[in-house]
C-alpha cells in the first residue's frame, strides 16, 4: 500500500463559516409579513371552503326529483284524491321554486347571508333562525366548553403519565381513562341519570333550567343552568377524557425519546422545563388535529347526550328535525354543522401557526 | 504539566432486557488529561456510544452501569443523583449528539435554546444573555442572525454547529462528541470537523471524539482508544496506531483505508483494478469460490443506457425561492458490462439521475434511452419492461427490507413478477440468488427475517432482490455508505463479481471516492447538477483537474495524512 503525502491540514484555507448559502437575510419585518400572509392564506381557504359547502348544501336537495310540496302531496294522495284547494294550500305553505336555477341560487345565497332559513314544519310558526339561535348557546356552552376542558385536562394528565411513566401517576389515569372511554356515551349518561338524578336526587334529570326560571343573564339563572348542565357535562368529560390522556401520553413518550429531549437533559435544563417546553410542547402538535375534529363535532355530535338528558341544544333540535322530516330546520342545522367544522379547522390551523414555526411558511 | 480530568475504572455497562443482559461495555479503564483530544473508535455495536453516554451521565434504562467508577473532578458520575448531575453540567461534561440535526427543539428559536441553558444554570447575568449567545455562535463561525432562526430554517451543518455552540455555552471541562459529523454531507463534514479541532485548541477543553471512522479520528485526535465488542483493545497515540498498531482488530480497521489518489488502490480481498486488468485475472476471491450456478447465456442482446442533455428542474421548495435545477444538461453512455461512477456531494443531482433512469421521475428536457426504449416517455403500464432490465440497490439496507417478511418471501416477489418461474422452480431461483450474493447456507438464510441479519447481509439480500429479474443494468445508490468499514470490501467485491461474471453493467452513485476507485472504470463528477469532470476513474482521481474534484478529495479523512 502506498502512502501519499497530502497537503497539510489547513492548506485549503480556513473552513468556510456557512458552508451552504442558506437565506439568512429575512429580517423581523419579513417575518411579520410572513405571519400576515399565513393568516390571510388560511382565511382565504376558509372562505373558499365555506362557499363550496354552502353551494353543495344548495345543490343536493335539487338533485332529488320533485319539490317538498310534491313529496307532501304524494303522501296525501295515498289516502285518496287531493283537492285543488289542499294542493294550493300545501304549495303555498312549502313554496314552489320560481325562476331559473341561477336566480334560485342568488336568492338562496341572500337568504343564507341574512340567516333567513324559513319556517320550521315541526315548531310552526317559529322560524328556523329563532329555533337555532335559542338552541345554539346551550350546546356551545355545554359541549364546547366541556370539549375544551376535557382536552386541556386530558393533555395535562397525559403529560404527567408519560413523564412519570411506570408509576401510579401513569397507571391510574391511563387505566381509568381507557376504562371510562370504553363505555358507550349513552350508557354512562343513563347510569349517571339513574344514580345522581333518580336514586340520590342530587341533580335534575332533564332540561337546561328549572321550570320556574326564565332565561336571562342573572346569576340566579346562570347558576340554575350550570346545575342542570352538570350531569350531561360530566358524561361528556368522562367519555372523552380517556382518549386525550392516551393520545397525549403516547405522543409524549415518543417525543421523550427524541434527540432534542436528550440534548436538553445533557445541557442540564431543569426537569420541568424539559418536560414542558421540550417534550410536551412538541407532543401536543399531532393532538391538535384531533382537537380540531372534536371541536368541529361539537354542534353535531351531541345528539345522544342531549336526547338522554332532554337538553334543549342543537343535537336535540336535530333529532326532532329528522324524526319529523322538518326539511328547513334540517338544512339550516346541516349548514351549522358544516360551518362549525370549518370554523374549528380554521382556528386549529391558526393555532398550529402559533405553536409550530414550521407551518408558517 | 497535566492534570487528570476523567478517570474511568473497570466500567461495565449492561443492557438489562429481561433474563439475558447484554454486556455493552466491559472492564473499560482509561483516563483523560486536561486539554487532550482523544478519539474513541469502533464499529457499530462496539459499545462506544454507550460508553459516551455513561461518561456524560446520560445512561438511561435499559442501559445500567453495573460496575466500576467514572471519576470526573473527583466525583463519581455513575453514582450521582439526578439533580447533582444536572448541576454539574455547567462547567462539567457536555455532550454533542450524533444526529445533531435533530438535537434542537423544532418549535423553539435558537435564541431560546441559549436562554434555556442560561436560565437553568444562572452562570450568565440576564442582561448579557443575548450578547453571550451571539459571542458563542460566533465561535462556531455562525453569524448572530441564526439566533432568530428556528432549527427547521437551518441546514444540517448549521444545526450541528448550533449544537456545538450550545454545549460550549455550558463552559464544559470535557466535551464528548458522539459521531458529530456522521449525518452530514462530505464537504460540510470536513468544515465542521475543522471547526471542532480549532475550537478545541482555542478553548482548551478536553475532547472525546466518538466515531466509527478511524480516518476522522486519526486526523483530529492525539490519542486513540479502539473499542471492539465492549472492550478497549488499544489505547495509544495516533502516530503509534498508524505506524505500529498492536491489536489485530486495529490492524484490520486500518487495512480498510486506502487513498483513492494512490497509484495502486486495494483493500483486503480486493486487488487493484489496473493490476488485474494487466494480468487479465478476475478477482482472486471469485476464482476461488466459483458460483454453483452456470452463468446465463442470453447476453448478446445487451443494451446501453444513453443519456442525452438531461435536465430536471424541481419547483421552488418554498414560496418566493428559486426553482431547483437538480440535473443540468448531463450526457453520458453506459455501455453493456461497463461500470460508471457518479460522484458529488449531496445536492449534486446524482440521485436524481438514478430516479430519471429508473423512470421514477420524468425529465424536464433531454432524454434517457435504454436500447430503443425512451425511458422519459414511458407510461405507468410500461415500467415493467424497463424494470426487468434496470434495477436499483438502495443506500439503506435497514429500511429497504420489509421487517415482516422472510428473505425468501422478499426474493420470491420479484421472481414471480418478472419471470415465469413458479412454485419449486421459483424457490430454486431464490436459493440460487442467495448463493450468488454469497449468503450460504442458502436454506438457512432464506428462512431468516431482516432483523436477524447484519447490515452487510441485508445489503446482500437487497442486491439479490435486484438480481431477481436477471437485469442488465444495476444502479447502486451509495450501497456501502451505511455499512461498517470492515463489511464494505465484501459488498464491493460482490458488485465487482456480478459485473465480471454476469456482464451486468453498473451505475455506481457515491460520495465515497475510494469505493468508486475500486469498482468503476469511468467516473463523472457532478456539482450542482452539472458534470464538472469526467474520464478514467484512476486518472481523474490521481490527477484531478477541476477545483471541485480537488475539494472532494481533500475532504476524505485519511489516516495517512498524519504520517
Amino acid at each position: 500500500m502506498t502512502s501519499v503525502t497530502a497537503a497539510p491540514r489547513g492548506a485549503e484555507g480556513k473552513a468556510k463559516s456557512v458552508e451552504d448559502d442558506l437565506p439568512l437575510q429575512t429580517d423581523s419585518s419579513g417575518r411579520a409579513r410572513q405571519t400576515t400572509l399565513f393568516v390571510l392564506r388560511k382565511l382565504g381557504l376558509f372562505v373558499l371552503t365555506l362557499w363550496a359547502a354552502v353551494t353543495v348544501n344548495f345543490i343536493l336537495p335539487r338533485l332529488m326529483p320533485g319539490t317538498p310540496a310534491d313529496a307532501a302531496l304524494a303522501k296525501l294522495a295515498q289516502n285518496g284524491p287531493v283537492s285543488d284547494a289542499t294542493k294550493a294550500a300545501i304549495e303555498a305553505q312549502l313554496g314552489v321554486p320560481t325562476g331559473n336555477i341561477f336566480e334560485q341560487y342568488v336568492s338562496y345565497l341572500h337568504q343564507v347571508i341574512t340567516l333567513d332559513f324559513g319556517v320550521s314544519y315541526t315548531f310552526y310558526p317559529q322560524t328556523v333562525a329563532e329555533l337555532v339561535s335559542t338552541a345554539l348557546p346551550y350546546t356551545l356552552v355545554l359541549v364546547g366548553a366541556v370539549t375544551i376542558i376535557a382536552f386541556i385536562l386530558g393533555t395535562l394528565l397525559g403529560v404527567l403519565a408519560a413523564w412519570k411513566r411506570g408509576t401510579w401517576l401513569d397507571a391510574l389515569p391511563t387505566l381509568a381513562g381507557s376504562f371510562a372511554s370504553a363505555f358507550p356515551y349513552f350508557w354512562t349518561a343513563l347510569l349517571l341519570l339513574f344514580f345522581a338524578g333518580y336514586v340520590w336526587r342530587l341533580f335534575p334529570t332533564s332540561g337546561a333550567y328549572g321550570p320556574t326560571a326564565t332565561p336571562n343573564l342573572s346569576f340566579a339563572f346562570l347558576g340554575d343552568a350550570l346545575y342542570h348542565a352538570f350531569l350531561p357535562a360530566l358524561t361528556i368529560l368522562i367519555t372523552s377524557l380517556g382518549g386525550w390522556i392516551l393520545g397525549m401520553r403516547n405522543t409524549m413518550i415518543s417525543t421523550l425519546g427524541d434527540d432534542y429531549v436528550t440534548f436538553a437533559e445533557a445541557n442540564g435544563l431543569k426537569p420541568r422545563v424539559v418536560a414542558l417546553r421540550y417534550a410536551a410542547r412538541n407532543a401536543i402538535l399531532p393532538n391538535l388535529t384531533s382537537f380540531g375534529l372534536a371541536l368541529g363535532g361539537v354542534v353535531g355530535g351531541s345528539i345522544l347526550v342531549e336526547r338522554v338528558f332532554g337538553y334543549p341544544g342543537v343535537g336535540y333540535l336535530l333529532f326532532n328535525a329528522v324524526t319529523n322530516q322538518d326539511y328547513p330546520l334540517m338544512q339550516a342545522l346541516f349548514l351549522m354543522i358544516t360551518l362549525s367544522v370549518l370554523v374549528a379547522n380554521f382556528l386549529v390551523d391558526i393555532l398550529y401557526g402559533v405553536l409550530d414555526p414550521r407551518t408558517r411558511r | 504539566m497535566t492534570e487528570t480530568v476523567l478517570e474511568v475504572t473497570d466500567l461495565d455497562v449492561d443492557y438489562n432486557t429481561g433474563e439475558d443482559a447484554t454486556h455493552a461495555v466491559r472492564h473499560v479503564s482509561f483516563t483523560l488529561e486536561q486539554g487532550e483530544f482523544v478519539g474513541l473508535v469502533g464499529e457499530s455495536g462496539s459499545g462506544k456510544s454507550t460508553l459516551g453516554f455513561a461518561i456524560a451521565g446520560l445512561s438511561k434504562p435499559p442501559a445500567v452501569v453495573t460496575r466500576g467508577r467514572i471519576l470526573f473532578d473527583g466525583r463519581d458520575i455513575a453514582s450521582m443523583s439526578r439533580e447533582e448531575l444536572r448541576e454539574q453540567r455547567h462547567g462539567g461534561v457536555a455532550m454533542v449528539l450524533q444526529s445533531g440535526m435533530n438535537a434542537l427543539n423544532p418549535v423553539r428559536s435558537i435564541r431560546n435554546h441559549f436562554r434555556d441553558i442560561f436560565e437553568a444554570h444562572g452562570h450568565v447575568d440576564k442582561r448579557h444573555w443575548d450578547a453571550r449567545a451571539a459571542e458563542i455562535v460566533g465561535k462556531v463561525e455562525l453569524p448572530p442572525q441564526v439566533l432568530d432562526r428556528y432549527p427547521g430554517e437551518l441546514s444540517g451543518g448549521m444545526r450541528q454547529r448550533v449544537s456545538i455552540a450550545l454545549a460550549l455555552s455550558l463552559e464544559p471541562q470535557l466535551m464528548v462528541f458522539d459521531e458529530p459529523t456522521t449525518a452530514l454531507d462530505v464537504l460540510v463534514q470536513h468544515a465542521v470537523m475543522n471547526t471542532i479541532i480549532e475550537l478545541q485548541k482555542r478553548e482548551n477543553f478536553t475532547a472525546l471524539l466518538i466515531s466509527h471512522d478511524l480516518g476522522i479520528v486519526l486526523e483530529s485526535a492525539q490519542r486513540v482508544l479502539v473499542m471492539h465488542e465492549g472492550e478497549i483493545v488499544e489505547d495509544a497515540t495516533a502516530r503509534q496506531i498508524l505506524k505500529k498498531p498492536k491489536d489485530d482488530y486495529t490492524k484490520m480497521l486500518l487495512s480498510h483505508y486506502a487513498d483513492p489518489r494512490g497509484e495502486v488502490v486495494e483493500l483486503p480481498g480486493f486487488e487493484d483494478r489496473a493490476a488485474r486488468a494487466k494480468t487479465g485475472a478476475k478477482r482472486a476471491d471469485a476464482a476461488a469460490h466459483p458460483p454453483t450456478v452456470s452463468p446465463r447465456e442470453r447476453r448478446t442482446d445487451q443494451k446501453a443506457i444513453v443519456v442525452e442533455d438531461l435536465v430536471k428542474v424541481y419547483p421552488p421548495p418554498r414560496r418566493g425561492e428559486r426553482e431547483v435545477r437538480a440535473v443540468d444538461g448531463v450526457s453520458f453512455t453506459l455501455e453493456p458490462g461497463a461500470s460508471l461512477a457518479l460522484v458529488g456531494a449531496s445536492g449534486s443531482g446524482k440521485s436524481t439521475i438514478a430516479k430519471l433512469i429508473t423512470a421514477v421521475e420524468k425529465p424536464t428536457s433531454g432524454s434517457v434511452k435504454f436500447g430503443d426504449l425512451d425511458v422519459g416517455k414511458l407510461r405507468r403500464g410500461q415500467f415493467r419492461s424497463l424494470h426487468r432490465d434496470v434495477q436499483m440497490v438502495f443506500q439503506d439496507p435497514y429500511s429497504a427490507l420489509n421487517p415482516l417478511h422472510t428473505v425468501e418471501y422478499t426474493l420470491t416477489r420479484p421472481v414471480a413478477n418478472f419471470t415465469k418461474l413458479r412454485g419449486q422452480d421459483a424457490r430454486r431461483r431464490v436459493l440460487e440468488l442467495l448463493d450468488i450474493v454469497g449468503l450460504s447456507p442458502v436454506e438457512e438464510f432464506a428462512a431468516k427475517l431482516p432483523h436477524q441479519l447484519s447490515g452487510g447481509q441485508r445489503q446482500r439480500v437487497v442486491i439479490a432482490r435486484a438480481l431477481a429479474s436477471d437485469p442488465q443494468v444495476i444502479i447502486a445508490d451509495e450501497p456501502v455508505s451505511m455499512l461498517d468499514v470492515s463489511l464494505r470490501a465484501g459488498v464491493l467485491a460482490l458488485l465487482e463479481d456480478l459485473r465480471e461474471q454476469w456482464g451486468v453493467s453498473m451505475l455506481y452513485i457515491t460520495h465515497d471516492l475510494l469505493s468508486a476507485r475500486l469498482v468503476t472504470d469511468n467516473i463523472m463528477v457532478l456539482n450542482h447538477g452539472k458534470v464538472v469532470e469526467r474520464g478514467d476513474t484512476a486518472e481523474v482521481l490521481r490527477h484531478p483537474k477541476d477545483e471541485y474534484t480537488v475539494k472532494l478529495l481533500d475532504a476524505i479523512p485519511n489516516p495517512r495524512k498524519v504520517a
